[in-house]
């Protein structure tokens, strides 16, 4: 109670006028550090167009909570059904990760809260519909009779429409509880580097134990293009990594390559991406580095591109034998600085290693499929955001169409899997025509 | 007298939350429409659904067409979808109530009126248009003859926003009394000939702006939930999909084969947890698109006698026929009748197209009389397409009870189970409410069945 507030008189020239930033501040994304490793998981309602028969039921006890009688069209569940195809679809607000409707609205009055539910403070909203014309599933719904704007906050965590949906439709959940394909990938990454760079170094490039050797597949191609001589024991050593690639695809680039892990924690500390022009962005561009490694070596007499490969030289010179013995040293921030424009930017573009691997990919078993119409597509495309090679049309998927992934860029870091709540993300056998969400009648 | 006043006035604030306390009154003849108050001693007297339709259809002469709603349409009573459609069947010769489900009876009764009574003839082909509590009347010349999708597709392109539709077909455009009314594109049960009424007083359609609401009980949600958890957890929830009705019917597991092969998906109505429609895609070829192009298609199947008798007809071929009969609003079960044994499907076609003649009644008028008549005379009485869903000593009292609640009769007719008191407890769990309404019912359905 000792301290003392002083008031000052206000001035006439003083403007005590509000304007919204004193009303309603502007939303600010917090992000925590944790959240860069581990994104909060909120609740939501997922809907299985399987289990849906358009009974309604979601419609009528949502309204009572909204209008206090049955009232369908008041609701802010609407279900759809396309007569001709006899598909039932709901139009439900998602609780997007980063919804449009609150960019959208011009008072401010949608926010998302910390729990995840993005509600509509009905004191500030003026029912101007642009929050609909924003969302892509148009999920909040203006009631035709009052022009209310109604939208799903998820009856504060026990929404009535899951509770009383006949079919169990609609299911209320937090997907999946713990993604241990992360987990497992960072620490295999992490031994691999340990193993590769600090313990067994230089190993990547030729390693050889007994009858047992290993050898880099790319640089195995330059030592064949410059000595002009192929080395059976030096070939067969190659093959170790392509038939993993057929076995598993390009399984090396996601969990074992020590340079990817490097760009994986390059990435991690820059978080936003200048993005590349797009004369630069050819995938392409990689085959034309090895089809110019290997001519390289060819003209050089020597294998030319080993000298600045990132892995070799991450391989041969940071160990702790040969720390700071190097001019090698520089290659590896150069090429990791190129995280800044885009993730994995040298594994995209350049890598001819990752090229060898891709094209061996052809070959491959296994493949990744991606069933739109068991996501949440548009308000979701988490898949498309994690995947580290951006493979996966986002676009598509807002569609509701199953994106193809090409195999012989993917990296098989299977993080498309791991983020999905909704298990759309599998991996099949190359044959298998089976697509989540679209093999059930 | 008292003591019956008294108790009359309490029914009366009783059914106040359960109908909106209006009969939206047309004459056609007059281009006239009149909302006149839905009087208590009329709810207290006949309840609802097909008896108010019933003292309606007596109060207004002129041979009126009635449309209405029961108590629990729209409410938390599972499968409340009902509308009752009620009219003097030229077919039956005799007065009918046909079911009308999927969503028009609550959409009837959100759009603001629980009863509609069509009197007279419109001098040109007309449609009616609910919404918020009145009813008008638009001219409806450009839909003439047109196939029944094609109806539906332009009015939802040109036409004022509604939810629910009972439209007539070409067929009914021809004056063919076994035209059927459906409901959107998706068909009826209509098998007395409430088209042929429809289309003799040009009417083409009736659209429901269902966009309002009634409060029913606040404490029914958790009832109705229980109810439906309760049959659900009884062995003999198996209703999945219109093959598993069928199965029920003399003659219908062979009737349900033709859909084996077929991509399924099983569909209810408003609030109903048992799926006895199923929607069957298609695919066909149409000459339209280019020689040879191939179009995806679907249809509803929900009317079970009509698949079941055109099936026991034209084999394997029933998918199409069944198809061509919704697109032209004729009644299967009728088209079966005309079409010859061992025939082919030109055949066939050719008889269904002989079936439209330029003026006039159509041939299979005077010989066509439903066959379903397993239940007794009930069956025609209530529109001759409720399956006969056995015990058939019981049926007619089912349906007769659906009909006056406003429960879908196929859903009570599957679930035996389910208690008359059962579904009063959604009106009122006063014990001396349900008494005086339990005393009530069965009179009620007497008077319905005795027609």
């Amino acid at each position: 109670m000792s301290e003392h507030v002083t008031m000052q008189e206000p001035s006439a020239e003083q403007d005590f006028s509000l304007n919204l930033d004193d009303l309603r501040p502007r939303p600010v994304e917090k992000r925590t550090f944790s959240g860069y490793f581990m994104p909060p998981r909120h609740s939501f309602v997922l809907f299985d167009p399987d289990k849906c028969t358009g009974c309604g039921t979601c419609e009528m006890i949502c309204s009572t909570r909204n209008t206090e009688k049955v009232a369908p069209a008041s609701a802010s569940v609407k279900v759809v059904t396309d007569e001709k195809l006899g598909k039932n679809f709901t139009i439900l607000c998602q609780h997007c990760r980063k919804p449009l409707c609150l960019p959208a609205c011009p008072t401010r009055a949608i926010e998302k809260g910390n729990d995840g539910i993005v509600r509509i403070n009905k004191l500030f909203c003026t029912e101007c519909g642009l929050c609909t014309m924003a969302c892509p599933a148009a999920a909040p719904l203006k009631d035709p009779g009052n022009q209310e704007i109604h939208k799903c906050d998820l009856c504060e965590g026990d929404p009535l429409c899951v509770r009383h949906c006949p079919e169990k439709a609609l299911t209320f959940t937090r997907g999946k509880a713990f993604r241990w394909i992360k987990g497992l990938r960072w620490t295999i990454q992490l031994v691999s580097f340990l193993l590769l760079v600090i313990v067994f170094i230089g190993t990547f490039c030729y390693f050889k134990t007994g009858s047992v050797s290993f050898a880099c597949p790319t640089g195995t191609l330059q030592n064949i293009a410059s000595s002009g001589t192929i080395v059976l024991v030096s070939a067969s050593s190659a093959l170790a990594l392509l038939i993993l690639t057929i076995l598993a695809g390009r399984l090396f680039c996601g969990w074992i390559c020590p340079f990817g892990f490097v760009l994986d924690l390059v990435d991690k500390i820059t978080p936003k991406k200048l993005g590349w022009p797009s004369f630069l962005k050819s995938r392409m561009t990689k085959y034309g580095v090895l089809a110019g490694a290997i001519g390289g070596s060819y003209a050089l007499g020597f294998q030319a591109f080993c000298t600045i490969c990132p892995i070799g030289t991450l391989c041969r010179s940071y160990g702790v034998q040969s720390f700071f013995k190097s001019a090698e040293l520089a290659i590896v921030p150069a090429l990791a600085s190129l995280e800044i424009a885009q993730r994995r930017s040298w594994c995209r573009y350049f890598c001819p290693v990752g090229a060898l691997l891709g094209i061996t990919a052809t070959l491959r078993l296994i493949k990744i499929v991606i069933g739109a119409k068991r996501c949440k597509k548009f308000s979701c495309i988490q898949c498309a955001e994690v995947c580290p090679v951006g493979i996966i049309e986002a676009d598509q998927l807002r569609e509701g169409i199953s994106p193809k992934i090409p195999m012989t860029e993917c990296i098989m870091c299977m993080r498309c899997i791991d983020r999905c709540p909704y298990d759309a993300a599998k991996i099949r056998f190359r044959w298998q025509k089976a697509v989540p969400g679209e093999n059930r009648t | 007298m008292a003591e019956g006043g008294a108790g009359r006035k309490q029914n009366m604030n009783l059914f106040q939350q359960f109908f909106n306390m209006r009969i939206g009154v047309v004459d056609l003849s007059a281009s006239s429409a009149v909302i006149v108050p839905l009087e208590a001693d009329q709810i207290s007297s006949y309840i609802g659904g097909a008896t108010l339709n019933r003292s309606l259809f007596h109060q207004y002469q002129d041979d009126p067409l009635v449309f209405g709603v029961g108590p629990l349409t729209g409410s938390f009573a599972p499968a409340s979808s009902l509308l009752v459609a009620t009219f003097y069947s030229p077919l039956f010769e005799k007065i009918c109530h046909v079911p009308f489900m999927l969503r028009t009876g609550p959409d009837m009764k959100f759009s603001g009126i629980d009863f509609l009574v069509v009197k007279g003839a419109a001098s040109e082909l007309s449609l009616l248009y609910v919404d918020s509590g009145t009813v008008q009347i638009f001219p409806a010349g450009n839909l003439r003859k047109l196939p029944i999708p094609d109806i539906t597709r332009a009015l939802k392109r040109d036409f004022l926003p509604f939810q629910s539709a009972i439209v007539t077909g070409p067929a009914a455009d021809h004056g063919i009394l076994q035209a059927t009314a459906s409901v959107g594109a998706r068909g009826s049960l209509d098998k007395a000939g409430l088209a042929s009424r429809m289309a003799a007083k040009n009417l083409k359609a009736i659209l429901f702006n269902g966009i309002g609401g009634l409060s029913f009980r606040t404490d029914n949600p958790d009832q109705g939930k229980e109810l439906i958890t309760r049959i659900s957890a009884e062995k003999n929830f198996s209703h999945r999909g219109f093959t598993s009705i069928l199965t029920k019917l003399d003659g219908g597991k062979a009737a349900g084969k033709h859909l084996r092969k077929l991509r399924k998906k099983n569909m209810a109505c408003y609030h109903c947890p048992a799926q006895c429609m199923t929607h069957v895609e298609f695919i066909r070829q149409d000459a339209s698109q280019g020689e040879g192009s191939i179009v995806k298609g679907g249809l509803l199947l929900l009317d079970h006698t009509g698949w079941m008798a055109l099936a026991k007809k034209v084999g394997t071929h029933v998918l199409p026929l069944f198809h061509i009969c919704l697109q032209s609003g004729l009644d299967p079960e009728s088209v079966a009748q005309r079409l010859s044994d061992g025939g082919t499907m030109i055949e066939w076609l050719f008889a269904i197209e002989k079936m439209f003649p330029e003026s006039g009644k159509a041939q299979i008028a005077e010989s066509y009389r439903p066959t379903g008549e397993a239940p007794g005379k009930t069956h025609t009485l209530f529109g001759g397409g409720i399956a006969p869903i056995p015990p058939s000593d019981v049926w007619g009292k089912r349906v007769a009870l659906s009909m006056i609640l406003g429960i879908c009769p196929l859903f009570l007719l599957l679930f035996p189970q389910i208690s008359e008191t059962d579904l009063l407890t959604f009106i009122s769990q006063r014990e001396d409410v349900l008494k005086t309404l339990e005393d009530r019912i069965p009179s009620l359905i007497q008077t319905l069945l005795a027609d």
